[in-house]
């Protein structure tokens, strides 16, 4: 078994690797979005709800709460499928790390700005639509890579709940042939690949929204 | 859910277990923060070399450890290594992958850190004929450190939720003795809640901790970001 | 009937009267110029008329209508406000022409292109026309204004407030904005213009409001305020030889 030989056979958990972590970022960018939008507008009862969600989604292990979700659910008779549990551990918790990036980069927008939008009549709502939210974004990429990033590294433990990932691939391969350290070096091989089509992927989409003068770079 | 306090007493039966699982992850926490402290000092250290092919060698061992997922590693050498007929210890394993893994990401906040100087007074520095070294030690490291000090507690917060996932290569923590429990009592949901629990509490008490010592750094505002 | 009247406006903060009983008159048409030193309250005057400031007492009366009531549809009294701010406040994600277009569309419910129309004539109007598709970090102080006094007016608005239009200008550009403001004035654009700079007042409004402390001390054309006042403040901030601020 050569060494593309094995890279043949885990590519068949590659899409599932992309797949989870894509979701799981989908996930993770409309709930920490909503969460950046609702503290930004200051709604007095959704404050400490925000609050509640963003420290227990930072303080409890991603593993940890995997297992709350796909283990331990279905003895209270809730069965969760494994995608769902990823997206409802690793995705919410992705979804608590990006608000706080999306909140910083909505801190940095200019106050001046939003004054002017008021002035010009503009809603609040109209206001973060076309003012804040646009610069946030694009303010966030580099913070939005490192969280993506993230995700990806932490895909790997859906194999714990059975998806066919490249890391179950690798597993099952190790069980069969013995050779652990071909077959881990391919698949860490594996992932930076994915990891800088990723990244690159991120800055091309951000290259067709650059502004000049906005961001620093 | 955890309704009734039946479930402490089930789990309590295992106290002893779970103590000694505890103790084997704040010992692992403490151990590869300190260790990739170190470790994160000395490749911020070689980052900084005025060897082209150091710096590039540096940069491609931060870009690999942050681009790959570190279970692998650690897969790599407990699963892979024993074929070559090297068998490391699952702490063995642990401490060198978190390590290496841990020290990447700390040399990449000091650098981070280190781009915000003011690169006049390393020239000052230089120009009243301090060594490259002395500067390193005296000047560079000193405010690179304090500048990183919430990246580098956060860092430590992570460290000790990553510890979660040694269970893996099979060494004992609190989460397998967490998940020994869960299987023993069949109380999973209940298990996996008070294990979240404390966890939790732990991160909590850090948290607080590194904001206290943020605030004893008295840092600029800035300086200060999540993760 | 004028405009805009103003009467007993107060604006306290904590114990402190910011405003102290403001009231004037600015008619259809016509251009007014507040002056005062640092703090006398004159940017806060402003922001109270269209409500970015809530005033504490006193009435609004624009053309006929009392505007600070809680019942008051803020959104379409600052509608019919320009608003050209002290630094512009030109937002920095969109080029000249969505800076100028993003108001007609979102609150006038325009069509793109016809915003468009409307957004290409003000800024043939500022002679800023070939910088449409330029963005504001890559335009200098003066371009900017002109850019953001096109996107006051494609609101058409019913009167332009300037704040300190000239403050972040140097003099040959000081100078442009005064010929800017004189040619709105010229095609019958009523303006109120917040300025530290006597020239500026002085070469676009037919009188000078000056505000000392909260209150209006003078209200006179610039010539009279120069020479036909004792008072000592008047005389410190406009008499001959006063240092230019």
């Amino acid at each position: 078994m050569t060494f593309v030989d094995i890279i043949a056979a885990l590519s068949k958990g590659a899409a599932y690797t992309v797949g989870v972590t894509v979701a799981c970022i989908a996930t993770g960018f409309t709930v920490g979005l909503a969460v950046a939008v609702i503290r930004r507008l200051g709604w007095r009862f959704a404050a400490p709800l925000t609050n509640v969600y963003l420290a227990v989604f930072r303080g409890v292990p991603m593993l940890v709460l995997l297992f709350m979700v796909f283990f331990g659910l279905p003895s209270l008779g809730i069965q969760v499928p494994p995608l769902a549990a990823m997206m409802l551990s690793l995705g919410l918790i992705s979804g608590a790390y990006l608000s706080e990036v999306f909140r910083g980069a909505l801190n940095a927008v200019e106050p001046d700005e939003i004054l002017a939008a008021q002035a010009m009549g503009l809603t609040r709502w109209q206001t973060l639509r076309c003012i804040e939210l646009p610069q946030m974004l694009r303010a966030s990429v580099p913070g939005m890579i490192n969280e993506f990033t993230t995700v990806l590294k932490y895909s790997p433990f859906a194999y714990t709940v059975g998806i066919p990932e490249i890391m179950k691939q690798a597993t099952a391969l190790v069980s069969t042939t013995m050779r652990g350290v071909e077959i881990y070096l391919a698949v860490g091989l594996m992932y930076f690949s994915i990891y800088w089509m990723l990244v690159l992927g991120v800055w091309t989409i951000e290259r067709c929204f650059r502004v000049p003068g906005l961001t620093h770079r | 859910m955890m309704g009734d306090l039946a479930v402490l007493q089930d789990v309590l039966v295992y106290w002893p277990e779970i103590a000694r699982g505890l103790a084997s992850t704040l010992m692992l926490s403490v151990i590869i923060t300190l260790t990739g402290l170190i470790a994160g000092i000395a490749v911020f250290y070689l980052t900084l070399s005025s060897s082209d092919v150091c710096r590039r060698a540096v940069q491609g061992y931060i870009s690999i450890f942050i681009g790959t997922p570190l279970i692998v590693f650690l897969f790599l050498l407990y699963y892979g290594l024993p074929q070559w007929g090297i068998k490391l210890t699952p702490l063995t394993v642990a401490v060198l992958g978190f390590t290496l893994n841990v020290a990447a990401y700390n040399a990449r906040y000091m650098t981070t850190a280190y781009n915000g100087l003011d690169p006049s007074e390393i020239e000052a520095a230089k120009a009243q004929g301090f060594t490259s070294r002395q500067i390193f030690h005296l000047m560079t490291l000193p405010q690179v450190l304090r500048l990183s000090i919430p990246a580098l507690t956060n860092q430590a917060i992570q460290n000790l939720k990553d510890t979660s996932l040694v269970f893996l290569i099979q060494y004992a923590e609190f989460f397998a003795q967490m998940q020994e429990v869960a299987l023993r009592t069949f109380r999973f949901f209940d298990v996996y809640l008070l294990t979240g629990l404390v966890y939790f509490i732990l991160v909590s008490v850090l948290t607080n901790l590194a904001r206290r010592a943020e605030m004893f750094a008295d840092l600029p505002p800035a300086s200060r970001h999540n993760r | 009937m004028a405009l805009l009247e103003v009467r007993h406006l107060k604006k306290t903060f904590g114990d402190r009267a910011v405003l102290d009983g403001i009231s004037f008159d600015l008619e259809e048409g016509g251009i007014k110029a507040i002056m005062g030193p640092s703090g006398c309250g004159k940017s806060t005057l402003l922001r109270c008329i269209n409500r970015l400031i809530e005033p504490t007492s006193g009435s609004i009366l624009f053309r006929g209508q009392e505007v600070t009531g809680r019942d008051t549809d803020v959104r379409a009294l600052r509608q019919m406000i320009g608003f050209v701010f002290q630094n512009y406040a030109l937002y920095r994600h969109l080029c000249v022409l969505d800076n100028v277009t993003v108001g007609p569309r979102k609150l006038k419910r325009m069509s793109r292109r016809e915003a468009e129309g409307k957004a290409l004539h003000e800024l043939q109007r500022l002679n800023v026309a070939d910088l449409r598709h330029s963005f504001p970090s890559q335009l200098s102080g003066g371009q900017k204004q002109r850019v953001a006094i096109a996107r006051a007016l494609a609101m058409d608005p019913a009167v332009l407030f300037f704040d300190e239009p000239t403050s972040a200008l140097d003099p040959v550009m000081a100078r442009e904005v005064a010929a800017v403001i004189n040619q709105l004035h010229s095609e019958n654009v009523t303006v109120l213009c917040v300025t530290h700079d006597f020239e500026l007042a002085r070469s676009v409004a037919d009188r000078i409001i000056f505000l000392r402390d909260g209150r209006i001390r003078a209200e006179d054309t610039a010539d009279n305020l120069r020479n036909h006042y004792d008072d000592h403040e008047i005389r410190t901030f406009f008499g001959p030889g006063a240092a230019p601020v």
